[in-house]
């Protein structure tokens, strides 16, 4: 029973911080369309929009790396827990508001599916729940942070 | 197995880590970050591989701004989207550009409206490309004084204001 949870923390932790590092890296090459990927949900002011596409990619950097590299497990996943909830209540608020999120340029039906969008986030959570709390049972106190 | 040990401690250091990412990512993009303070932003399309080096992109122009324009210039607003989506609803005054039919619709366009009439053109709001690659086209065309409406349609539809609809013929 103890190393099965041993292998879903490892497993939670690399996963998680893959795919964070993964998608941070993908937005920070292009910071300037990810700015209009969130003017799109209307949430913040125009300039914002600009400021949190440069920070955020960074943040999702750092933490993807930390978790990869087995440092400050708890922070960082705490911080993509964090991060997937603010994800989950942009994608909710646009999909009550009715947003237009997709492009619908040349077909008016194409939209990209909230649901699916809601599910990925919850496998973000579950991942960054395990990595957090099953942290401590594997190392040494001294090295439990 | 709900360990919350030392939270205070790990909320620190989630600051600590955001922190940081701000700074690595305002220094990353500091010349996009002076852009924006100085109130000229980029298009969000401008890093699109359709994108000409140099001057020769298109300006932003957003709601406020553009409704400034309408009153008081001769602005003409420029519909890129398919020619249904324009008969569906589109904003007082428009003309429609179709982006895919541009090849087609130019030289009449152009006998038209002459090179130095300020224009203003959208599409489907922010996810949408075709207004910024009109937008492109009409500056290589000859037109001085292009400017690209991003939030479109929909921020305008949503700002409560008036949309044209044409009757079915």
């Amino acid at each position: 029973m103890n190393s099965l949870l041993k292998y879903l923390y490892h497993g939670s932790r690399l996963l998680l911080g893959g795919l964070f590092l993964f998608a941070g890296f993908i937005k920070a090459q292009d910071v300037v369309a990810f700015a209009g990927n969130i003017a799109a949900y209307q949430l913040l002011p125009y300039q914002f929009n600009y400021l949190l596409a440069a920070c955020l990619p960074y943040i999702e950097i750092i933490a993807g790396v930390l978790l990869l590299t087995g440092r400050r497990v708890r922070p960082a996943a705490l911080l993509c827990g964090l991060l997937t909830l603010v994800f989950i209540g942009a994608l909710l608020s646009a999909w009550m508001r009715g947003l237009d999120i997709s492009c619908g340029c040349f077909s008016p039906e194409a939209k990209t599916s909230i649901g699916e969008a809601l599910l990925r986030d919850l496998g973000l959570l579950i991942l960054a729940h395990f990595s957090f709390h099953l942290r401590n049972r594997f190392t040494t106190p001294r090295a439990s942070r | 197995m709900h360990d919350y040990s030392n939270l205070r401690r790990v909320l620190l250091e989630v600051l600590v880590i955001v922190a940081l990412g701000v700074v690595m990512g305002l220094s990353a993009n500091l010349k996009l970050v002076f852009q924006v303070l100085q109130g000229s932003p980029p298009t969000t399309h401008s890093s699109d591989a359709t994108a000409p080096a140099g001057d020769n992109t298109p300006r932003p122009i957003d709601l406020a701004s553009l409704r400034r324009s309408i009153e008081n210039s001769s602005l003409l607003l420029i519909d890129a989207r398919i020619s249904e989506l324009y008969a569906a609803g589109h904003l007082p005054g428009a003309v429609s550009l179709p982006l895919d039919e541009i090849e087609s619709r130019l030289p009449a366009f152009r006998q038209r409206i002459p090179g130095d009439r300020p224009l203003a053109i959208y599409c489907n709001g922010y996810g949408c490309p075709d207004s910024f690659d009109l937008a492109v086209k009409l500056l290589a065309a000859g037109y001085q004084d292009v400017q690209v409406y991003e939030g479109g349609f929909p921020e305008w539809r949503d700002a409560g204001l008036p949309v044209v609809t044409e009757k079915a013929p």
